[in-house]
């Protein structure tokens, strides 16, 4: 019982340390930084042309 | 095999003194370059004019050969002959002898280059555009400078041939594998530049012919010019994948993921240089369509590229105990030069890309072409995320090769040298961004325009651009301060040369990765497929050529 205890503390500590969801949360926010850029010159071009 | 690990963990001091020989040149072009952007960013506030009659159309040529072409290619080639030697073993002394050749060849071509634009007879600017002609000597002495690159890069090829040779059926190490294929991308680009000079500029300069085709000379420029970016480039992405995680204490993410990128790089960047001609007549606009879509397509190793790099940090913040969404990046090292100074090089990188993507879009391209927007695009992209990882890396790579040290006190100045760019180039690139998008003009002196209202809206983000350019021209003495330092006076000692680890090494990469037949292969058939029908209707409709111009 206390071997099996021991097992899945182990594992929870490896899936937290090998989380990737600052990078997953990091590379949307690029993504809206360079759509938020993007549009806002599109509607520069929009405005002048 | 502990044995020749070790053995090739510094690089060999026959081949420290050829790298070493390079980076002397790239430092002078920097000290010359930087003075003259400094100068610039004066004139175009209004408040300073050149002595002597200097024209502003001269400084500007020397600034943009020093930092775009010499610079960037010297420091490049020294970089990567010492990346070679440290991962696929020293060079054998053919190797040496070849790249000592292609040394002295661009160091040739690039004296007689400056030589003619000091003398004002080629105030051509960078991108020696047609009909604007130069004398036929600084021509020239371009075609050496990229014919001595290729002989430089065959040193690298023969010393990763002669590892795959000796390794038969596995993968190349990392570093040397990106070495090589730069060095691959470049010769193939520079077809083009060396085409356009040899059988256009040169004899139209010499007097043999008399007219030359502006469009031809234009697209065979940017076929060569837009590929050159990812030549700056990826020697920085060098540094980000296999370098800064070992820098940092962690792992790379994925090997086989950073093989992929260069190689769509490779594939990419090359077959899509009407993106740079867009507003340009007499290109058939499905053709512009068809490379504009390929250009859109080096967005996807981009963004492999930042997920890796977060990836990277985050799994080596984790591991450091730190929690939550963004807690590691809180424990990176910052105090560390080696990698704070190119840090701040990649998170330019992300408004430098944004904007690229904008450049790239035909509409917006309408309100950005030709205005300092682009300016400032670059000096963002070259001029801070590539240069900024240059300094990085010479600051470890400099000491390693002279037998020296990166003492505390040069570390400091490092991350003090990294802010200072920073900082200077909020100012200076972020007013020319906003100044383009008003309309103001690249490559133009000071000048009101008549009084025009619209003239007069530029000149406050002009001034702003003299600030930033004085900061800049400060970063650019700490630099060489610290060059000179680590190359001459530093303590004797031993830096390290960091080459990071993959995460997971019983993950061979693919060999397929190393077939050169298939990716050479599919490289021409891009190409060819984008250029051939476009070439053939350019040259068919070709208006009458045009007689040289000298507007200085």
């Amino acid at each position: 019982m206390a071997k099996a205890e021991l097992k899945t503390k182990h594992k929870t500590e490896i899936e937290d340390s090998s989380s990737l969801k600052g990078t997953l949360a990091s590379v949307f926010l690029l993504g809206f930084f360079i759509i938020i850029t993007w549009v806002s010159v599109y509607y520069l071009f929009v405005e002048r042309f | 095999m502990v044995n020749s690990a070790v053995s090739k963990i510094k690089v060999d001091p026959r081949d420290a003194k050829l790298s070493m020989a390079h980076f002397y040149v790239a430092f002078i072009a920097l000290a010359l370059g930087g003075l003259m952007g400094l100068l610039q960013t004066l004139v175009r506030s209004g408040k300073y004019e050149l002595p002597g009659g200097i024209g502003y159309y001269q400084i500007l040529t020397v600034h943009g050969v020093m930092m775009g072409l010499v610079l960037t290619t010297f420091f490049i080639m020294g970089f990567q002959y010492a990346a070679v030697s440290r991962t696929a073993g020293t060079h054998s002394n053919a190797a040496r002898r070849t790249g000592w050749i292609g040394f002295w060849t661009m160091t040739a071509g690039t004296a007689m280059a400056a030589t003619m634009v000091l003398l004002n007879k080629a105030s051509v600017l960078y991108t020696f555009y047609a009909p604007l002609q130069a004398h036929w000597i600084f021509y020239l002495g371009l075609t050496l400078v990229v014919v001595g690159s290729w002989i430089d890069g065959a040193a690298q090829i023969m010393t990763y041939a002669k590892w795959r040779k000796n390794n038969p059926g596995k993968p190349s190490p990392l570093l040397s594998f990106m070495a090589v294929i730069n060095t691959v991308l470049w010769i193939v680009a520079t077809l083009g530049v060396a085409a356009t000079v040899l059988f256009q500029l040169l004899p139209w300069s010499l007097g043999l012919v008399d007219t030359v085709d502006v469009l031809v000379s234009r697209t065979l420029f940017w076929y060569f010019g837009h590929p050159l970016v990812y030549f700056w480039l990826l020697p920085a992405y060098m540094c980000w994948y296999t370098i800064i995680p070992k820098i940092i204490g962690g792992k790379i993410f994925s090997d086989s993921l950073a093989r992929l990128s260069f190689i769509l790089f490779l594939l990419f960047s090359i077959p899509v240089g009407f993106h740079h001609q867009l507003t340009e007549p007499g290109i058939d606009p499905a053709w512009k369509f068809f490379q504009v879509v390929l250009t859109f397509m080096v967005v996807i190793p981009s963004l492999m590229t930042a997920f890796s790099l977060f990836a990277t940090f985050e799994r080596y913040g984790r591991s450091k105990g730190a929690t939550g969404l963004f807690g590691w990046f809180k424990v990176l090292p910052w105090g560390d030069a080696r990698f704070t100074v190119p840090f701040i090089g990649m998170a330019s990188f992300i408004p430098a890309g944004a904007g690229g993507i904008i450049n790239a879009s035909n509409q917006m391209d309408q309100v950005v072409h030709n205005t300092i927007w682009i300016t400032g695009h670059f000096h963002l992209t070259a001029a801070t995320s590539v240069v900024l990882t240059f300094f990085g890396i010479s600051y470890w790579l400099i000491p390693h090769l002279t037998g020296r040290k990166l003492t505390k006190a040069m570390n400091k100045l490092g991350i003090i040298q990294g802010w200072v760019w920073f900082i200077g180039m909020v100012f200076m690139s972020g007013a020319m961004h906003f100044e383009g998008l008003l309309g103001g003009p690249r490559r133009s002196a000071f000048s009101t325009y008549g009084g025009a209202k619209q003239a007069a809206e530029w000149i406050p983000y002009q001034i702003a651009q003299a600030v930033g350019g004085s900061i800049l021209f400060l970063g650019i003495i700490l630099v060489l301060i610290i060059f000179i330092n680590l190359a001459f006076f530093a303590p004797k000692g031993e830096e390290e040369f960091p080459v990071g680890e993959a995460e997971n090494p019983q993950e061979s990469a693919p060999m397929v990765f190393e077939n050169w037949k298939l990716w050479l292969g599919i490289t021409a058939a891009l190409i060819l497929f984008a250029y051939t029908i476009p070439f053939i209707d350019i040259i068919q409709n070709a208006p009458p050529g045009s007689k040289g111009f000298k507007t200085w």
